[in-house]
């Protein structure tokens, strides 16, 4: 197949990254959020919404959505990476940053990595270390409105620094282990870690 | 069967079906026969090696040798629609791999009587059979439902009428969801239980069904035949984007 | 997971045949015909049936029935995983020679 073919005149919906020192290698800017999902899109009514903080911690942490809401709130600006390879920046977010909901449990020496888990039943994991110090967050307002369902609505993870597959739409629950344990992505050919800047895409 | 790989078709002409609709007709070095029913893979390159690739159901039917007619709804922030209704001239190439797809098609050899419902664009695949059934000087008891919001999007509707005049035992009843013509005194709303009903009963208790449309679409028709006593596996349905979005493979 | 129409974000959803090309390049075959059971809940089906949720990281094949993941691809370009383990079986047919 010749290589060297292009199609004429084709450049697709991407804008040229003039702001190429905020843009991961691999990646192109976005003016749209794209809606990606493994699933349909779960429609968990508020009053049966909870988070909470499970695993290797004393006792585990739980909140409904109105003792949520009650939460320390915070605005967040932030770039976000895709692994298929768009980017948006400065998307502007309101929502309780991890720090603030650890405050709320006691963290075992031996929890070091964490695994988030949605309604749908996906999965991501990561390491503790790389969700605290204002890292992380659970969004619950994306742009001065209620986070929409399509992106994850009512409340999802935000962990900017790394591909956006693990900021975990539709999140209901963190659960802190010792060991490593591979999310939805993680276990199918995707990269363990996802560092956009190391281009950490895939496993191999 | 031979290997999928792509192959640079070359775009030999181009027709506006209506104002957001084109077809584009491609030679194809590699051609060969398709199903009725089948797609083709299109895939985009740009210069500095991004790719988009979407699917596109044949329109023409295996009769015509050497080339495929393709059916491309320009979709608003559609990225590989825009292009190709937009952009793409005569003597263009397009990066295409196919046929595919070997549950949604229907051949003469399969038999009827035939029962076509389509929704929007999804009415691609299906005259595709029609095509295939005319060329082959079928007399294949058909019917043919589409559903669309108004006059100004029916496809093919010279074909249409071409073929229902031929007197070859086919019939297109046409659903308008949100203007009908002047006039008109067919049907005027969504594909229901008791329009599908009224349009299967002279097909007699059992025939073959294609629902092709958009996904909410499909499923609601394909539920209501069952109910109406059909066995499933007489349907076979496709889900098309709804209109408006792409989807990429 | 909620089952009416309204809980569907149905502009992310198609089916098995949208992925008929990728499927035929990873099976060397034809595959949205071949039928699969379904290891949630024993439905069987054909690929060409099943929901495609195609914009993703990869690619989800859900049982139309009860919705649970049957079959998972990524393409990372250098290669394709494939997960198959909610599938009971897949029936590849004979083909006559």
């Amino acid at each position: 197949m010749a290589r060297d073919y292009v199609s004429r005149g084709f450049v697709g919906k991407r804008r040229a990254p003039s702001l190429a020192n905020r843009v991961p290698p691999g990646q192109y800017l976005t003016p749209d959020f794209p809606v990606l999902s493994a699933g349909p899109t779960p429609r968990t009514p508020l009053e049966r919404w909870s988070f909470s903080i499970e695993g290797l911690v004393r006792e585990p942490a739980r909140w409904n959505w109105a003792e949520f809401l009650k939460l320390p709130t915070q605005s967040f600006v932030v770039d976000i990476h895709c692994v298929t390879k768009w980017s948006k920046l400065d998307t502007r977010w309101e929502g309780v940053s991890l720090d603030t909901l650890f405050e709320h449990v006691d963290l075992d020496p031996k929890a070091l990595f964490l695994t988030a888990s949605s309604d749908g039943g996906y999965t991501t994991n990561m390491p503790l270390a790389e969700v605290v110090d204002g890292q992380a967050f659970i969004a619950h307002t994306y742009d001065g409105q209620p986070l929409a369902a399509e992106h994850g609505g009512p409340a999802r993870l935000v962990v900017p620094h790394l591909y956006f597959w693990k900021s975990a739409k539709w999140v209901r629950g963190l659960r802190l282990t010792e060991a490593d344990v591979p999310g939805f992505w993680e276990s199918l050919g995707y990269n363990n870690h996802g560092d956009p800047w190391k281009e950490e895409r895939y496993s191999g | 069967m031979p290997p999928l790989d792509w192959q640079l078709g070359v775009v030999t002409s181009l027709r506006d079906e209506t104002a957001s609709v084109k077809t584009l007709t491609l030679a194809l070095p590699q051609w060969m026969p398709h199903r009725a029913g089948q797609h083709y893979d299109v895939r985009l390159v740009a210069p500095d090696g991004y790719q988009a690739q979407r699917s596109y159901s044949v329109a023409s039917g295996p009769e015509r040798v050497g080339e495929i007619e393709l059916t491309v709804e320009r979709l608003e922030d559609g990225e590989v629609s825009t292009y190709l209704t937009d952009q793409v001239v005569v003597g263009d190439q397009v990066e295409v791999r196919g046929p595919i797809g070997g549950y949604f098609v229907w051949e003469v050899g399969m038999g009827g009587p035939l029962f076509l419902v389509a929704g929007g664009s999804g009415v691609v695949p299906l005259m595709a059979m029609l095509r295939h059934r005319a060329a082959a000087s079928s007399h294949i008891p058909t019917r043919l439902l589409y559903s669309i919001p108004a006059p100004g999007s029916i496809l093919y509707r010279q074909e249409l009428d071409a073929l229902q005049s031929a007197q070859n035992d086919l019939e297109v009843f046409y659903t308008f969801t949100r203007t009908s013509p002047p006039g008109w005194r067919g049907y005027a709303r969504r594909i229901d239980r008791s329009m599908l009903a009224e349009v299967t009963r002279p097909l007699g208790p059992t025939f073959l069904t294609y629902v092709c449309g958009p996904t909410l679409m499909v499923e609601a028709t394909a539920t209501a035949l069952v109910e109406l006593g059909l066995a499933p596996a007489h349907v076979r349905t496709e889900r098309f984007g709804p209109t408006g979005k792409e989807h990429s493979p | 997971m909620s089952d009416t129409p309204g809980d569907w974000n149905s502009a992310l959803m198609l089916d098995g045949n949208a992925v008929g090309g990728l499927l035929e390049e990873v099976f060397g075959r034809e595959m949205t015909s071949s039928r699969c059971q379904c290891a949630h809940c024993g439905a069987v089906a054909a690929l060409a049936t099943l929901l495609a949720f195609t914009q993703a990281p990869g690619v989800v094949l859900r049982c139309p029935g009860c919705k649970e993941v049957i079959v998972r691809m990524v393409n990372t370009g250098a290669a394709v995983f494939l997960d198959v383990r909610a599938a009971t079986y897949v029936r590849l047919e004979r083909r006559t020679a």
